[in-house]
């Protein structure tokens, strides 16, 4: 059988701001259909330059881009954010229509000629980021995590199959960013590439397979999230703490509990000191 | 679309005796290049009013970042040069490109030149309150912070599949509030919340104020001073006698 080809390739790529500022320098990396990746690093390592490649936003100096096979620089920004959808960080970047229904829309309206359609596509989106109540309300009126919701909602109702988020967690309380996981959750069930921008090493650690580390615009690292972000020292090098889970794994294990020294998930750590908790108090109940 | 020439007005801190010069004195030569600029509506004296920029330009160390502004102009001399050919005749429209492009260096030199913290003190030593030239001084300070955020906004309304380049007027207007609209709500946001952090920090709760540095009008700036209102003089007076000049002084296309 034949090996499925990377969705994305990127091939050696460089890029360089016209105030002569080297932003990336010899990236090379592939990520596969249904991928999930986090892409991390300090303030200034390059990860925004990157992921803004991608849709075309800007154009690498040196080196290609490949989206299914196909060679980004012959593409227009239009063509290519059909294909990747880049949600930005701050929704009052983008939000200027009168109303929430205008909003979405408004990036429907490249896709969909006839008005029943648009309509019937509006609602539906609509319907699904359950912003339906809000139709009528001026987006500039909604708050902090509605209004993400509906950047990330016209975003998504061009249905892309790569979807590229910079820092969704940011601001975010506990349940929006539970809600959020719920969503890349669906997404990822329907085999979309996923990449995300973070500096929540909490929630890389916990939910996110894979890991690019950048440093000084290059990959430092890219592997299992579990190894990279549990490495003293590549997570010091891009001004990164390691994650609860690990800190509390290896204090536990210095303590005595060897068996620790590796275990790196939260739901692990939770099943071994169950089972050692039983054993102890069913040693006590014995004696 | 880049909006990489709003850079050009950005100040950079440089040894020159442009940079030298007293803000009041800068603010004199841009006032006079405009008037300058005002008082032609013909080629070849509009022509010679904006080479007699260069030499300031190229001793002010500030060429690479002036042709950056001149060439921002670009869509902007299309939009005149049509119009004008089109309304009136090519000539006019040459001398008015030759106008905007006077106007734009003059202030050009002014914003590169001039350290926002100075253009406060000079607005200060010419008895405007402080307030107001604080404020001032702030909006200048504001230019490529707005110019970046632009920027944002340009490249998330792309990646909705928006398109920059539309035909006709019209279109190209509609095209512009997907833009102007998140940037003055942007813009309105972030004045607000300056005003906050002044607040917070007691601004205008001491009506006498202190300065670490003062700014002095020098021998050089009465020296350029001069120069600058002898350059007023001579346009003035060449525009009062402006018929009697010799002939290739009033050329124009026949167009």
């Amino acid at each position: 059988m034949m090996k499925e080809l990377p969705l994305i390739i990127i091939e050696s790529v460089d890029y360089i701001y016209p105030n002569g500022t080297a932003a990336l320098k010899n990236i090379s990396l592939t990520i596969h259909k249904g991928e999930m990746v986090a892409i991390m690093g300090k303030n200034g390592a390059g990860k925004t330059t990157l992921i803004r490649t991608l849709n075309g936003l800007i154009r690498p100096t040196v080196g290609d881009i490949y989206i299914n096979n196909e060679n980004t620089n012959m593409k227009s920004i239009a063509e290519l954010s059909q294909r990747v959808g880049l949600i930005f960080q701050n929704p009052s970047h983008q939000l200027f229509a009168n109303s929430v229904e205008e909003e979405i829309k408004f990036s429907l309206k490249n896709l969909y000629q006839d008005n029943e359609e648009l309509q019937a596509k509006t609602d539906d989106v609509l319907k699904s980021f359950n912003l339906e109540k809000y139709r009528e309300r001026s987006p500039l009126n909604l708050s902090g995590g509605e209004s993400k919701k509906l950047a990330v909602a016209s975003i998504m109702c061009r249905d892309p199959e790569i979807l590229v988020f910079d820092e969704p967690t940011l601001g975010q309380d506990a349940n929006e960013i539970e809600s959020f996981i719920k969503f890349i959750d669906s997404e990822k069930k329907k085999e979309k590439t996923i990449i995300i921008i973070t500096h929540n090493i909490e929630f890389a650690f916990e939910f996110i397979p894979r890991t690019i580390l950048m440093a000084e615009g290059k990959i430092v690292a890219d592997g299992p999230t579990q190894i990279i972000l549990s490495n003293n020292f590549l997570t010091e090098r891009s001004s990164l703490v390691l994650p609860q889970t690990r800190q509390l794994s290896l204090a536990l294990s210095n303590i005595g509990f060897q068996e620790l020294t590796n275990i790196t998930s939260r739901h692990e750590i939770t099943e071994y000191l169950v089972k050692v908790l039983e054993n102890k108090v069913t040693s006590i109940k014995e004696e | 679309m880049s909006l990489e020439f709003l850079n050009a007005f950005k100040f950079m801190k440089k040894e020159s005796f442009l940079h030298n010069l007293d803000p009041r004195t800068k603010l004199i030569l841009a006032l006079i290049y405009t008037i300058g600029a005002l008082l032609y509506n013909q080629i070849m004296p509009l022509f010679f009013i904006f080479l007699s920029l260069l030499p300031i330009v190229v001793f002010g160390k500030i060429l690479k970042q002036w042709v950056k502004s001149i060439r921002g102009l670009s869509f902007l001399v299309i939009f005149i040069i049509i119009l004008n050919t089109l309304f009136i005749s090519l000539s006019f429209a040459i001398a008015m490109v030759l106008r905007i492009c006077i106007m734009v260096s003059a202030f050009s030199i002014f914003f590169l030149t001039v350290d926002p913290n100075d253009l406060a003190l000079s607005l200060i030593s010419m008895k405007i309150p402080y307030e107001f030239a604080f404020s001032f001084s702030l909006a200048f300070r504001f230019v490529p912070t707005i110019a970046i955020e632009a920027q944002n906004i340009i490249d998330a309304q792309q990646s909705r599949g928006y398109e920059m380049q539309k035909k006709g007027i019209i279109s190209q207007i509609k095209n512009l509030f997907p833009l102007l609209i998140p940037l003055i709500i942007c813009s309105i946001k972030r004045a607000f919340n300056v005003a906050e952090a002044l607040e917070s920090r007691a601004f205008g709760s001491n009506k006498e104020r202190s300065y670490y540095y003062t700014i002095k009008f020098s021998k050089k700036d009465w020296i350029f001073t001069i120069y600058l209102i002898l350059v007023l003089t001579t346009l003035i007076l060449i525009r009062i006698q402006f018929n009697s000049m010799p002939a290739w002084f009033l050329w124009g296309l026949p167009l």
